[in-house]
């Protein structure tokens, strides 16, 4: 089933709406649900109880997971302190950095939800600065590299593309190391 | 030995005042006080609510390692708060170095690292290996950005943060994960609580991403009028974002607050100086006060200091006062537990004796 918003994502949430009676049923893929549920307001969102919120959002997102069978959640640990997922709804705690690895599927609605986004952006710690710095230039130069395409400037194109040969050739060689 | 070192540095504590509370900052007419505090976690040892009891005794030494392989935390003290008194434990909350959760949960191996000046101090082993928070009197985000960023580097030198390229300093509830930073502002809102403004406000910044929480941090009562106003969004934001939002969103309160108070002092200023000499005189000559009304004089007072209808006591005296008047401080100063009533009787001198010093 293809989401009946953006018609080209897999659908992996139904919302179910039950106003004066009527009952709506839309299916979404997560990027455009989550741009939809504050419209909808499906989940109740209490102002200044962020335990609630987050106990709250879990049962959400499992709710729809559910319904659609994908993922039988119960059954999801954490390799490493072997946390179960049931246990961290009931906690809103996680284990170990692992369960950030481990329950990454089911994580990453949660992050959207909370924090309207799944990805770091600030600090780096000094032992990985060199690493994250290439990947995030790399992000950024990838960008940069469509918007000069677009404009056909082939010769900006194209030092951009080497520019970012060589950062990922050093992350290679880091890697290897 | 180990007993005799604790009680010279809680003597000491009992005795101090924490600088944030010397009313100096930029904006200290309505902004008490600024903190910030970042998550982190040590990378193969579980969060404290899984690790078992070496885990939680290897974090604690590595902050015990932290503290005696930095110049940077030279003069610093570590308690070990298994070793203390509930009533030790609720002092150093009422003291603003440790938070209520890390005074009453139960696990061993619970420590809180903090220097002489009380502006940084360090949880271990609460929800999280280590919470690191700063704080400055008046609205200083930035100047505490750059000071406790500068700590988190040199404990960096030291233990290896859990860090991923995509969701940042990983931290046991994914409420904090990415930065693990949460800012706050602390302001006294009086004017606005007056005329009945707060739940606007309120209601407004929770919808962009904002919290509001009480005196004593997540989960308290708002007392005194005092709003602690903090970011709640800490993944896909860098830190000079977060801050720089939050300090936006404050000034816009300031704002509100500054002119409703001109309203105020224009329309009604009869009213408003009967109300805080009237504060003053119950808070001078009472002789028994309970910490929720000394709080609400307390608020009335520095009300007419922030707007020069009185000129005494000056801030840092009432913030100062503020502390002094909790119940466990009060017990502290007193050298035993005393009951509800006593406290009372105790407050009340306390504060009759400040105010006329």
């Amino acid at each position: 089933m293809l989401c009946q918003i953006c018609k080209k994502k897999e659908a992996t949430i139904i919302l179910t709406k039950v106003s004066e009676g009527q009952k709506t049923v839309i299916q979404l893929c997560q990027d455009c649900a989550s741009m939809f549920n504050d419209k909808l307001s499906i989940f109740p969102i209490p102002e200044f109880n962020i335990n609630d919120l987050l106990t709250g959002l879990l049962k959400a997102i499992d709710l729809y997971s559910k319904e659609e069978g994908v993922i039988p959640i119960k059954e999801v640990k954490c390799s490493n302190c072997h946390l179960t997922y049931d246990e961290f709804k009931q906690s809103g705690k996680l284990g170990c950095s692992v369960c950030y690895h481990d329950f990454r599927e089911q994580l990453i609605p949660l992050l959207r939800r909370l924090h309207g986004n799944s990805e770091h952006v600030g600090k780096i710690p000094q032992r990985a600065k060199g690493k994250l710095n290439k990947i995030r230039k790399i992000k950024q130069l990838r960008k940069e590299l469509q918007e000069v395409v677009s404009r056909e400037e082939y010769e900006k194109a194209a030092k951009i593309r080497d520019e970012i040969l060589k950062l990922e050739g050093a992350l290679k060689k880091r890697n290897a190391k | 030995m180990q007993n005799n070192k604790k009680g010279i540095i809680l003597q000491k504590l009992k005795e101090s005042d924490a600088e944030w509370t010397n009313g100096q900052g930029p904006l200290s007419d309505i902004v008490i006080s600024s903190r910030i505090r970042l998550a982190r976690n040590i990378e193969g040892i579980p969060f404290p609510s899984r690790a078992d009891q070496v885990e939680l005794k290897n974090i604690f030494d590595l902050s015990q390692q932290v503290i005696e392989k930095s110049s940077l935390f030279k003069d610093y003290n570590l308690l070990l708060l298994d070793e203390l008194t509930p009533l030790e434990r609720q002092f150093l909350v009422e003291k603003h170095l440790i938070s209520i959760y890390h005074a009453l949960k139960k696990q061993v191996y619970r420590g809180c690292i903090f220097n002489q000046r009380e502006t940084l101090s360090i949880m271990i082993n609460e929800e999280d290996h280590f919470r690191i928070q700063y704080l400055l009197s008046g609205l200083q985000l930035n100047e505490i950005w750059k000071l406790i960023n500068k700590i988190d580097d040199e404990i960096e030198k030291i233990v290896t943060y859990a860090f991923s390229g995509k969701e940042g300093y990983l931290t046991s509830c994914p409420t904090n994960v990415g930065t693990g930073m949460r800012a706050s502002v602390m302001l006294h809102l009086p004017a606005l609580a007056m005329v009945g403004g707060m739940n606007d406000i309120l209601k407004a910044i929770s919808k962009i991403g904002y919290v509001v929480r009480g005196f004593y941090g997540e989960g308290t009562e708002v007392m005194g009028n005092l709003f602690q106003v903090s970011n709640q969004i800490t993944l896909g934001l860098s830190e000079e974002e977060i801050i720089d939002n939050l300090e936006k969103v404050n000034q816009q309160i300031i704002s509100q607050e500054q002119k409703v108070r001109n309203d105020l002092l224009s329309n009604s200023k009869s009213q408003l100086e009967d109300q805080i000499w009237r504060a003053y005189g119950i808070l001078s000559s009472a002789r028994i006060i309970s910490s929720v009304e000394a709080m609400e004089l307390l608020s009335k007072l520095r009300f007419g200091v922030e707007l020069g209808i009185i000129s005494h006591p000056d801030l840092a005296t009432l913030n100062k006062l503020m502390l002094l008047i909790q119940p466990a401080y009060l017990q502290m100063l007193a050298g035993k537990d005393l009951d509800p009533f006593t406290r009372d009787l105790q407050r009340a001198i306390l504060i009759r004796n400040k105010i006329s010093e």
